[in-house]
């Protein structure tokens, strides 16, 4: 049966600001959220649903930006990217909190969203319409509850070595997932990452150990957009986060395995399509014409949506 | 059609039999689904050969104006040098048709401070008119949005002609065709593939390639090979990373591939001005120099090797180190480069013509090379 969705779990506002805000909220569109304990009745009482958000217990998450670090040599002059996908994957089950300034609120919802984790988020006032029609899109494409499809699997050592790999590997589309002891069904298994490595280095060593060939998922076009793949025998999700400032047009994608049908959709890109669908050799080509901060494709083997 | 994997292996095999001596050539997987054609546009009807035409008024040094009437002369006796005909609407019809639609390559990277000069282009465009092509089906083009803006070659041409740039945003990768690229992996970077301009595929049927004479930080000179392959791909900065370029065996690779190689069929180089150290940008006037001079041909290895003389001849002739020198000493800032014509933020590459040559896209020897020296 594809792309059935369970229940889908969706970031949450997080206010801490008075109920004499109500209005602004009510101008945004949003009636649920949460907030700080012992505040639940006040905005239950002026009509909203609010429930009990407890930051102490929660895991911050940092606010999901690009840097561009100009001063840095590099003729290819690739961004740094603050995301939080590798720091979801190493901590499966907890409760995140992100603390997004204005501009972020959005990206965060849909990168929570994309990593199927509870988060709270703190937006910006100016934020909260946009952050509500990611809310909408996101409960509007629902969530398949997909596999997590990876390359490369990692024994996590907890070190802050192992860390900053994990995360220069989501940076760089290197698929892995944190595993408890080395598993054969991965391309390539990562026992022990040592103490006294470069990061870098050792990540960019994975993707030649790996090659380019057997990844899972490729893109080109863009360095600011960071993938999850999900997926099972017969379909598969790619959660697209953009990190850039602005729109990315003509994103090409290349996803190992032969896909029939692909369905996008994309965040305030209405009536958006795939464009230049290719399957050859056993892997499948598409192009996103423009997405802006979030995009999810949905492939399916075999059947039509 | 040929099938692509057919062709994936044929142009695969092509660098590995080019490697050079001491040069390590990255392994480069060409796709494209169009076929090379039997009698390709480089280095088309006249390898070696090369009409080269000098005017002393084509443009006034100091005002750095250029003559259109000069200019006029100086393509018409250029194409009949060329072709051998002794009308100048012949010439052009040898490369044109009526129904032709034409892309006029264009190179804006140093403007305004240098390009392909409005004077220029708007010549090639009447001779295009007059052939019988329609405004409509001529395009001025190039990459970037932010550098064909400072030169307005809008107002040089007649209303219908477009001018048009691949990038109204510098990375977006919307003009470039998914299923035309180069792909290989200079330094661990995560976009390994450099497309083709769209529309050389699906849009062109001619281009007319209208370099500058520069000097260049990385590939050594900036001129036909380097205009027509880094000008119509996406995704080419990816070749240097610190005081290391593939511009050796980049430029020649992506020039080669289809369709690009085989409509590219005319060679028209702006040498009305020229820049002989810090290109291929130019913010320092000090840097300029003024050949007054045009190169016509079909082969764009014999008249970059014609290039490399002139700039290196006017590097000799302002004591700056040769484009050949590979010294690490010379190594140094970008900042320093910009005003110090003995420091550079590369190793030169200015051997990536002779690569081109190896891959059968011109004559590289200069005893090979017929050069018809024309005088306005």
């Amino acid at each position: 049966m594809p792309l059935a969705f369970l229940a889908v779990l969706l970031p949450t506002l997080f206010w801490d600001r008075p109920v004499e805000t109500a209005d602004t909220l009510h101008k945004a569109g949003i009636e649920r959220f949460c907030v700080p304990a012992g505040r639940e009745q006040a905005w239950r009482k002026v009509g909203f649903s609010a429930t009990a958000f407890d930051r102490g217990r929660a895991t911050q998450a940092i606010a999901p930006k690009v840097e561009y670090h100009m001063d840095v040599a590099s003729a290819t002059r690739v961004p740094w990217v603050d995301a939080n996908g590798w720091r979801f994957e190493r901590e499966p089950g907890r409760t995140f909190f992100y603390d997004a300034p204005a501009g972020s609120a959005a990206l965060a919802a849909a990168e929570a969203f994309a990593y199927e984790v509870d988060a709270g988020i703190r937006a910006a006032p100016e934020d909260l319409a946009q952050f509500a029609r990611m809310l909408k899109f996101l409960g509007e494409i629902g969530q398949p509850h997909l596999p997590v499809r990876a390359n490369i699997g990692v024994v996590d050592d907890g070190s802050d070595t192992t860390a900053e790999v994990l995360n220069l590997m989501a940076r760089h589309n290197l698929l892995f997932h944190v595993i408890p002891s080395v598993d054969p069904k991965y391309d390539l298994n990562i026992r022990q990452v040592p103490r006294d490595t470069n990061p870098y280095e050792f990540a960019m060593k994975i993707r030649r150990d790996l090659t380019d060939e057997k990844r899972l998922l490729r893109i080109f076009g863009s360095n600011v957009v960071l993938v999850r793949l999900t997926g099972d025998a017969s379909q598969a999700r790619l959660h697209l986060l953009n990190y850039g400032s602005g729109a990315v047009k003509g994103l090409r994608v290349r996803v190992l395995g032969s896909y029939k049908r692909g369905k996008l959709a994309a965040f305030e890109r209405p009536g958006a399509a795939l464009e230049d669908y290719n399957v050859e050799d056993g892997a499948t080509e598409f192009t996103i014409p423009e997405m802006g901060i979030y995009a999810v494709v949905d492939l399916l083997r075999d059947s039509n949506f | 059609m040929m099938h692509r994997r057919a062709f994936l292996q044929m142009a695969a095999a092509a660098p590995a039999a080019m490697a050079a001596p001491g040069r390590e050539i990255p392994g480069y997987r060409v796709v494209s689904h169009y076929q090379p054609v039997a009698r390709s546009g480089m280095p088309g009807p006249y390898p070696g050969q090369v009409a080269s035409v000098h005017a002393e008024k084509c443009i006034e040094a100091a005002t750095e104006k250029p003559d259109p009437a000069v200019v006029r002369e100086m393509m018409a006796r250029g194409m009949l040098a060329l072709t051998g005909d002794a009308d100048v609407r012949d010439a052009w019809a040898r490369f044109i048709t009526p129904s032709d639609v034409v892309g006029i390559k264009v190179n804006c990277s140093g403007a305004p401070g240098i390009m392909s000069s409005p004077a220029v282009v708007a010549e090639i465009v009447r001779n295009l008119m007059a052939v019988g092509v329609k405004p409509d089906a001529i395009w001025i083009y190039e990459r970037f949005e932010d550098q064909v803006e400072t030169v307005h070659y809008d107002r040089y041409v007649p209303q219908g002609v477009h001018i048009w740039t691949a990038e109204t945003r510098r990375g977006s990768a919307e003009s470039y065709d998914p299923a035309t690229y180069v792909e290989t992996a200079f330094f661990d970077e995560d976009d390994t593939r450099s497309n083709m301009i769209r529309l050389v595929g699906n849009r062109f049927t001619k281009i007319v390639n209208v370099p500058n004479m520069k000097d260049h930080g990385a590939a050594g000179v900036t001129g036909c090979l380097k205009n027509i392959a880094y000008g119509n791909f996406s995704n080419v900065a990816r070749s240097h990373s610190g005081s290391v370029t593939n511009t050796y065996s980049f430029i020649g690779t992506l020039a080669a591939v289809e369709p690009l190689r085989s409509r590219t069929v005319l060679q028209v180089m702006d040498g009305l001005r020229g820049v002989w150290h810090g290109g291929p940008f130019s913010p320092n006037r000090k840097f300029r120099f003024y050949p007054k001079r045009m190169l016509f041909g079909t082969d764009p290895v014999a008249i970059d090797r014609l290039l490399l003389d002139i700039i290196d001849g006017q590097r000799k002739a302002e004591h700056a180190v040769s484009v050949w020198d590979r010294s690490p000493k010379y190594l140094g800032r970008d900042d320093d480069h910009r005003n110090n014509p003995n420091v550079n933020p590369f190793i030169r590459e200015p051997g990536h013509i002779e690569y081109a040559a190896g891959l059968g896209l011109g004559v590289y020897d200069l005893d090979k090379i017929k050069v018809a020296g024309i005088e306005v």
